[in-house]
């Protein structure tokens, strides 16, 4: 069937006259406006006029009235269309997929919400609640830092673009969500004028963990606790799924709304990463004290393991109502690792040798009794179970980690206590939504362009003083080559 | 899904674009097509993936549907167009270099849009040596622009590109039972050909339906023998669209060619300037004004203006 190409067709082409039936009123209004363009330009060039239809075409995706124009685009100079093969009449063999698009156009301004109260300005930002005026919906405004200090010339903050991106592309009940970005007033007005800050508009979740955990007299309960965790795990999977990582998970990242939902916030330190992980990834990330040890220990590859070990940070946080690991420098972070996780050995974590800061790294080569982890001491209240994946998720070896998938399907969330459903979950009086918030005392997560810490010639063989005294051991020390 | 899908442009965006810019839609596409070029260039000399640079020129062309391309000189916009997507991907370029790399391909002695002599031209290193000064507000103008155009895309930055779709379905068609790097190669020259269109392929179309095209015309150029039945469904394309965009894609070089001849004193005497654009529109005796949004705004904040506004900002501070 060797027949002209559908778009230097005629008319006559029957199955075209079905579907122009078929779709007659969109055809009319599409003509209504092809003449009202006409009266409007009517000298326009014959060129811009086709590809105005053309695309006008795709974008209604009309199938009708398609020949003619197809025919005017047919460019002057020889080469065959497509030819046509067996299969002539597109279109109506399959259902094709299509593709949802959204468009574009520039941002709105901030004067469309109405501030209603701080809610935080720490290190990294400024978050406000506020009010869309023409909906009256409650959003919190989180404003960007924006260095424009002449020793900082270096534009927007890749941070912050990567967060819009990030939550652009995210859509999931547990990942806080983008609504739309807005800027200063004013921005639009002429060329001349600079747009000075940018906010995201996010929506409005009443708590985070962080404030919940230091104020609730009780702690959660076992139910309680699963449901955050099976809540994080949900998020954190949506987004390796989608080959993002967090890489700043904590409690006060963690936001509760008043219906027992959890969802993750705060993307400055997210990116996409691909399989395998692109090279040149930064050390500095991750708050110190949910920063995993092959971090610690500059590993310049790494990849979802780092965010598993920080949900094992919050795991042990929301157990103990405090931050598990609080080391107050790298090396005491790294200290306290190991006195918890016990000392990483060939078997344990095989491949720690070649990290660049554990090369001189010298363990005592005591029995693991002495070496091991004392994870199950720490919490004796915990089930086997959840033990079990408290472990796991704080191995030192980032390879022995479950993935996010792998901790869903754990036998933790199957055991009774069932997680409590969500909307049983207890409420907590909105300090977000009423008051400012007290100052975190967290440390913050490392800045961009921060030196990543080397961890120097520090001594740090007392870490197992107690455990020596009992046993003896060689101790360790951490030297730089 | 996102990984695969772009924003379209809207009819009202391009039907805008098409007949309400004063700017003639032939001198439209030959800027069009120059810039584009030009950030390839520079993407060359800057050694980035043409992954950045490609995401350069789909970003460029969205925002030219937002702001006019005469609202600022247009090989700004390239360079700021390839600041922006080098920095998002994993290759950040120094705003020094993009200025040196810029201020080379601009001046008489790039090789860049000189068609008429076969001969490179003479290397003259102070025809590109960049000054201090004009560094700083070459520098300055790339930033106002990068604020300018993510503002114009409403900060949504990604773009999704058909080259590794186009790789993934020639992996499903064996590679046309050819050599795999001959076939692939010409899957990706026709889709690198495509950015450059001033059809704005890359804005109407999702990237599954620009690599089939591609695959399409790659295998009718390398002879291979493709599927008897309509392949293109397999990967959501109807033959309207395939067809569409094949003889897009296809009608590229012959356009330039008629270019070279027809549009003398724009292209083949280096990059297009607005001047040049202005110049020949008055020749045309056409209103170099566009509608009250093409005079250029003032470069530079001066320095009360910058002060006032410094002042400001403590005193809302402060009210806060």
């Amino acid at each position: 069937m060797a027949s002209k190409s559908r778009w230097a067709d005629t008319e006559e082409d029957a199955a075209l006259e079905a579907k122009i039936k078929r779709e007659k009123e969109e055809k009319k209004r599409l003509k209504a406006e092809k003449a009202r363009k006409a009266a409007e330009k009517a000298q326009a060039e014959e060129a811009a006029r086709q590809r105005t239809l053309q695309a006008q075409q795709h974008e209604e995706d009309l199938d009708a009235d398609r020949p003619s124009k197809r025919r005017k685009l047919t460019p002057e100079h020889d080469h065959d269309p497509l030819k046509p093969t067996s299969q002539s009449q597109g279109g109506d063999s399959g259902k094709l997929l299509r593709f949802e698009a959204g468009s574009w156009g520039p941002a709105r301004s901030v004067e469309n919400y109405d501030k209603l109260n701080d809610i935080e300005e720490g290190a990294y930002g400024w978050v406000a609640r506020a009010k869309e005026i023409q909906t009256g919906k409650v959003v919190a405004l989180k404003r960007l830092k924006l260095d424009d200090s002449p020793s900082n010339r270096v534009g927007l903050p890749e941070t912050g673009l990567r967060e819009i991106q990030i939550l652009k592309d995210c859509s999931h009940r547990n990942i806080v969500s983008l609504h739309e970005v807005v800027v200063n007033d004013g921005a639009s007005d002429s060329r001349s004028r600079k747009i000075e800050s940018i906010f995201l508009v996010l929506e409005f979740v009443e708590h985070d963990l962080k404030s919940i955990l230091e104020d609730m007299s009780e702690p959660f309960l076992a139910s309680e606790v699963k449901t955050l965790l099976r809540q994080l795990g949900e998020g954190v999977a949506y987004l390796h799924d989608n080959w993002i990582l967090h890489r700043d998970l904590k409690t006060s990242n963690l936001l509760l709304n008043n219906r027992g939902q959890l969802k993750i916030a705060d993307f400055g330190m997210a990116r996409y990463v691909g399989d395998p992980a692109p090279p040149k990834l930064t050390q500095l990330v991750v708050t110190l004290w949910y920063r995993s040890p092959e971090l610690l220990l500059g590993a310049k590859t790494y990849g979802n393991a780092v965010d598993m070990w920080s949900i094992g940070c919050i795991f042990g946080e929301l157990l103990a109502r405090e931050p598990l690991l609080q080391g107050k420098n790298e090396v005491d972070e790294l200290t306290q690792i190991f006195e918890l996780c016990g000392i990483p050995t060939d078997e344990s974590w095989p491949s720690f040798r070649r990290l660049p800061n554990a090369r001189s790294l010298r363990v005592p080569k005591g029995s693991s009794a002495a070496t091991g982890s004392v994870i199950r001491a720490r919490f004796p209240l915990l089930t086997a179970a959840g033990t079990a994946l408290l472990n796991g998720l704080l191995s030192l070896d980032p390879d022995k980690r479950p993935s996010a998938r792998e901790m869903l399907r754990h036998e933790y969330f199957v055991q009774d206590p069932k997680p409590k459903h969500e909307a049983m979950f207890p409420t907590f009086p909105s300090k977000a939504g009423q008051e400012r918030r007290r100052r975190r005392e967290t440390p913050n997560a490392p800045g961009r362009g921060q030196k990543a810490a080397e961890l120097g010639s520090v001594d740090f063989s007392g870490i197992f003083a107690g455990r020596e005294r009992e046993e003896k051991g060689g101790g360790f020390t951490l030297r730089m080559l | 899904m996102a990984h695969i899908t772009n924003t379209l442009a809207t009819v009202d965006q391009l039907y805008r674009r098409n007949t309400l810019d004063a700017l003639p839609q032939d001198l439209q596409d030959t800027i069009f097509y120059a810039t584009q070029c030009l950030t390839q260039a520079a993407g060359i000399l800057l050694r980035l993936p043409q992954s950045a640079t490609a995401q350069a020129n789909v970003v460029l062309a969205r925002y030219w549907l937002v702001d006019s391309a005469l609202a600022n000189e247009f090989s700004d916009v390239s360079a700021a167009t390839l600041f922006l997507t080098a920095k998002l991907g994993s290759h950040p370029c120094q705003p020094r270099d993009i200025c040196n790399v810029y201020t080379y391909l601009l001046s008489p002695s790039s090789p860049l849009f000189q068609f008429p002599s076969t001969d490179p031209p003479p290397n003259d290193p102070s025809a590109y040596y960049l000054s201090e000064g004009a560094y700083t507000a070459f520098h300055n103008r790339i930033l106002r622009l990068e604020a300018r155009i993510v503002y114009s895309l409403s900060f949504d930055t990604h773009v999704a590109l058909p080259h590794p779709l186009a790789i993934t379905y020639l992996q499903a068609l064996d590679f046309l039972s050819q050599p795999k790097a001959k076939v692939s190669q010409r899957v990706v020259e026709y889709l690198n050909t495509a950015l450059l269109s001033p059809q704005l392929l890359y804005l109407t179309h999702q990237p599954n339906a620009l690599a089939v095209a591609a695959i399409y015309s790659a295998a009718r150029d390398v002879g291979a023998k493709m599927p008897d039945c309509a392949w293109w469904e397999v990967f959501d394309v109807d033959r309207e669209e395939l067809g569409f965009l094949v003889v897009g894609m296809r009608s590229l070089e012959g356009w330039v060619r008629k270019q070279r001849d027809e549009v003398e004193g724009l292209l083949g005497q280096g990059m297009v300037t607005r001047k040049g654009v202005e110049a020949e529109m008055r020749k045309r005796g056409l209103g170099v004004g566009n509608g009250g949004n093409g005079a250029p705004g003032p470069e530079e904040e001066d320095e009360e203006a910058a002060m006032m506004r410094k002042l400001d900002e403590r005193v809302a501070m402060v009210e806060d």
